[in-house]
């Protein structure tokens, strides 16, 4: 999808639209694999916590407090592609 | 849609339409004409330069950003004396099993300086240019990424550009 594209879903509040975007974006193209990476992600964060292990939530708190919302956004993709690959299940052609 | 010349004719038909069932509005038209640039000196006597969408990258440089959502519009500069142990590749959304083995099948660093030596191409730009093709965005594209590649192009030098799609 074109930049113009999203830009007009969301000056539309189309969020079906800007969703559909994001699970092909993880998905590789792949509308259903999109949803299963989203879906691989979240259930490998809540493993790692179950066993409620010590977190460094004065690192957690201090970037939510000072970091810019854009870069967070970046950051969050970036984690999802961190859970995805820590999953043992890559579906993805090529390599971070 | 006018009729197409045995050469100009989309090589792949239904490619369009897969790519915009899959990324609806990414596909661009432009009605510029942009005549084919000919070569004004023999091969054997031009420096040729290479630019490809691989993601190949000087070990220690910024990774590309292959986890952005509207992608990375920036690129290297790859030594073209680099040794392919020198380079790795930074990109999700093509294979690399075959480039990891042999950088060259994708990014043929050693096979271009063999032809150089060889005398079939006069001689090679100091850097070769690499960048990843996934951007969502064809104006910046055009505006910054490529005109960035084509401005260092001709800074090195280049009389050819060979481009090689990932």
């Amino acid at each position: 999808m074109s930049l113009q594209y999203l830009k007009e879903a969301v000056a539309n509040n189309d969020t079906e639209k800007l969703i559909r975007y994001v699970r092909l974006h993880l998905g590789d193209g792949n509308e259903a694999a999109g949803r299963k990476e989203i879906d691989k992600a979240w259930t490998e964060a809540l493993k790692l916590l179950l066993d409620v292990p010590e977190t460094d939530r004065e690192f957690i708190l201090k970037t939510l407090e000072e970091r810019d919302a854009a870069s967070l956004a970046h950051l969050f993709f970036h984690l999802h592609f961190y859970f995805v690959k820590r999953s043992g299940e890559w579906i993805h052609d090529g390599t971070l | 849609m006018t009729a197409h010349s045995d050469e100009t004719k989309q090589l792949r038909p239904g490619l369009w339409e897969t790519v915009n069932e899959r990324y609806p509005g990414s596909m661009i038209t432009k009605s510029d004409f942009v005549p084919l640039a000919s070569l004004r000196k023999p091969l054997s006597e031009s420096r040729l330069t290479f630019v490809s969408s691989a993601g190949v990258q000087p070990v220690g440089t910024m990774p590309f950003d292959v986890v952005h959502p509207v992608g990375d519009y920036s690129f290297r500069r790859v030594p073209s004396d680099s040794n392919p142990s020198d380079l790795e590749i930074h990109q999700i959304k093509y294979p690399t099993n075959g480039a990891t083995k042999d950088l060259n099948v994708i990014f043929p660093v050693e096979r271009l300086r063999e032809l150089a030596t060889e005398g079939v191409i006069g001689g090679l730009t100091r850097n070769f240019f690499s960048f990843i093709g996934y951007n969502m965005d064809p104006e910046r594209l055009e505006r910054t990424l490529a005109e960035g590649i084509a401005e260092a192009v001709v800074a090195d030098g280049a009389d050819v550009a060979l481009l090689a799609p990932a």
